[in-house]
């Protein structure tokens, strides 16, 4: 208790030192907390993004071939796989059925691949929350033949609303078929998600891929606790293979990028693939990656700075003091004793640095959040929203609280191990 | 003399008048297993092609490909060989699979039969033996012009479980020719999908059919979805002459993009 008191004295006393080491820590602590709080941010957005415009928190999706070499997207028999769902799920929340298409869209101004959603807007509970439509309604999706695409993909094929395009696909048995649409609603973009991805009526989708009325695309499972998804995979995975359902080994990609591996299998018929929302959304997984790299190389870098800084001015700290040392170790200080102390000291120091940056990291991303701000679109493929959205957590900031400190109390062992070797008589002659 | 000029105008249309006259079934028919049969060779075939494709935004490509074919063993392999970053890609048929091989990669693709071939507005029946009397039933629409030339107009229809790319396909053959022209491709909508044209066919001898064996000099194509979107086909070389005995192999085509 003593060596933590004299070292906080120690800290007072040299105030205009404190407070440049203080702020350099806490300038570092806050950065940290709000590239954490961006990253969180990012993963909330994703989750919630992603699991209303393309996945469930499982999916039962599949892929049915006619012929070896053709395979689509689609599950046949979905009502019986809803009795499955329901009587083997007790953790689910709700359950909506998607239909699946890979098509080219196509107006007078371009072209561009698209993803197909075929939904029954009625039966979606979250996805009208997700997306801000910007011009039109999403109710358009109730009338067959309308179409919903997001910004960007409106601008690339030079249409507005009411305007006419024509989607093009192959149907299960190879058939070239085409589809005129009318754009019912254009949405504000979502990150990556919204690039490709365009809704139309699940009706829409059977009429292009001339499906029956009991097929889809895919059962997507929403669960009360997110945290379920593995269970309930391999749980569903077991039992749809006990009902006599063909299952496809574990696969965790998006269904799109499934289509070369299926086509390379020798079967034929229909096998089912259970995916998680995770697995729906990997190809977007480097963007965190990205931004967890981010967090890293720059706390990094800071910390290298600061940790010099440190050093340098505890060196200057312990010369100023060494008098001050050898008279105390002349008065009986051991040498763990003096470490300690000033050992102490660089603790108290990182402490209280990274409280006041975490305050600041709080204040600043509140604000941040608060203003709503609006980030370019390459941010947003980034991010995967339109605005800046920062999540502080509880457990973020006692990480970077503990870490900071944790960091600045190894980088002062050196100097605090410095002054602890100072010899008494040598110490006390010495002229500062 | 008004009677004598009567006549003589009516002894003129005459050919015209026989020329429009409706096909029966039965000619149909056959009109359509002669446009195959012209195509047949039966044997192997190789081709030296250049395909040019026309994109919106995007600069023109011009593709040099090598066709072989087996007719007899339904076997079909397209082999690019220029330009450099295509040389060595292509396509072979093996078993009704239609498998596609990217030397960058060293993988085999399954492809679907019905698809385009390296992007192009072209497929793989564009290069394969004519089977059009196996997979469609053909009526008559009548006698017209193309041009100037005297043409039979045809509408197929996909026979019941034949799986085709396009299940209506519109064909103009020449009257005195018997060479087709254009065709016209729809989709399951009713939508015209492509549109291609056939200016110069040209013969070869075949040995092993003991006739001659036709092939379109120039094929081009024109995407009536994407209007912009055209590819030429041009066939410079045929050669029937026998090819390796292991050519359609997988190893065939990966040792030549080697």
């Amino acid at each position: 208790m003593q060596t933590w008191l004299i070292a906080w004295r120690n800290l007072l006393q040299h105030g205009k030192r404190t407070l440049l080491l203080g702020s350099a820590i806490a300038g570092v602590a806050m950065l940290l907390l709000l590239l954490l709080g961006l990253s969180n941010g990012t993963r909330e957005t994703m989750l919630r993004s992603a699991t209303t415009l393309s996945t469930g928190h499982v999916n039962i999706g599949g892929f049915y071939k006619a012929t070896a070499g053709q395979s689509a997207p689609v599950v046949t028999k979905y009502k019986e796989l809803l009795e499955h769902v329901r009587k083997n799920v007790p953790e689910l929340d709700f359950v909506v059925t998607r239909g699946r298409g890979w098509a080219k869209a196509v107006s007078a101004g371009g072209s561009q691949q698209v993803g197909l959603a075929g939904v029954d807007i009625d039966a979606e509970r979250d996805l009208r929350k997700v997306l801000v439509v910007t011009s039109g309604s999403v109710d358009a999706l109730r009338t067959p033949g309308m179409v919903l695409m997001f910004e960007e993909q409106a601008k690339k094929l030079e249409v507005k609303v009411g305007d006419l395009i024509t989607v093009s696909a192959p149907t299960v048995r190879g058939i070239n078929n085409t589809l005129d649409l009318t754009v019912g609603a254009i949405a504000q973009d979502v990150g990556l998600l919204s690039k490709f991805n365009v809704f139309i009526p699940a009706q829409s989708l059977r009429q292009l891929y001339r499906l029956n009325e009991d097929a889809t695309g895919a059962v997507q499972l929403y669960l009360k606790d997110v945290k379920d998804v593995s269970k309930v995979q391999e749980r569903l995975r077991l039992t749809l293979a006990e009902a006599g359902y063909g299952v496809m080994d574990n696969d965790p990609r998006a269904f799109f990028q499934k289509f070369e591996v299926v086509n390379r299998e020798d079967w034929t018929g229909q096998k089912l693939d259970l995916t998680t929302w995770e697995d729906e959304i990997s190809f977007t997984k480097w963007t965190l990656t990205a931004l967890d790299a981010l967090t890293f190389i720059l706390t990094l870098a800071l910390l290298v700075v600061v940790g010099i800084g440190i050093m340098n001015t505890m060196a200057i700290a312990i010369r100023e003091r060494t008098r001050e040392i050898g008279t105390l170790r002349a008065m009986g200080m051991q040498r763990g004793q003096v470490l300690r102390m000033f050992l102490a000291e660089a603790v108290l120091l990182g402490l209280c640095g990274a409280v006041a940056g975490a305050v600041a990291g709080l204040l600043l991303s509140a604000t941040l959040n608060a203003l709503n701000i609006h980030v370019p679109l390459a941010v947003q493929l980034f991010l995967m929203s339109d605005t800046l959205h920062l999540a502080i957590h509880g457990g973020a900031i006692a990480f970077t609280v503990a870490f900071i400190t944790g960091c600045i109390s190894v980088i002062s062992l050196v100097p605090s191990w410095w002054a602890a070797r100072l010899n008494p008589v040598t110490a006390m002659q010495h002229v500062g | 003399m008004i009677h004598r000029t009567l006549v003589a105008a009516a002894l003129a249309l005459l050919p015209a008048l026989a020329a429009a006259a409706p096909l029966s079934p039965e000619e149909v028919k056959n009109l359509v297993a002669a446009l195959d049969d012209r195509q047949r060779n039966g044997g192997d075939y190789r081709a030296l092609m250049y395909l040019e494709q026309k994109e919106k935004d995007k600069s023109d490509v011009v593709r040099e490909a090598m066709v072989y074919r087996r007719d007899g063993d339904d076997k079909l392999m397209i082999l690019f060989t220029k330009p450099k970053g295509e040389a060595g890609k292509g396509y072979l048929r093996m078993d009704k699979n239609l498998w596609s091989y990217d030397p960058g990669t060293g993988k085999w693709e399954r492809r679907t039969e019905r698809e385009r071939i390296a992007g192009t507005d072209s497929r793989r029946q564009d290069f394969d033996e004519s089977r059009l009397a196996d997979e469609y039933d053909a009526t008559y629409d009548g006698g017209s012009t193309l041009g100037k030339f005297k043409v039979h107009a045809l509408t197929l229809k996909a026979k019941e479980g034949v799986d085709v790319a396009y299940p209506v396909v519109k064909l103009w053959v020449d009257q005195e020719s018997g060479n087709i022209l254009k065709r016209q491709e729809f989709a399951l909508s009713g939508r015209l999908m492509r549109t291609a044209y056939y200016p110069r066919w040209k013969k070869v001898f075949s040995e092993t059919k003991k006739a001659d064996v036709w092939f379109p000099e120039e094929m081009r194509f024109f995407d009536e979805v994407e209007k912009a979107n055209s590819t030429v086909i041009l066939t410079k070389t045929v050669d029937l002459r026998p090819l390796e005995a292991n050519q359609f192999t997988k190893a065939w085509v990966e040792s030549k993009s080697r």
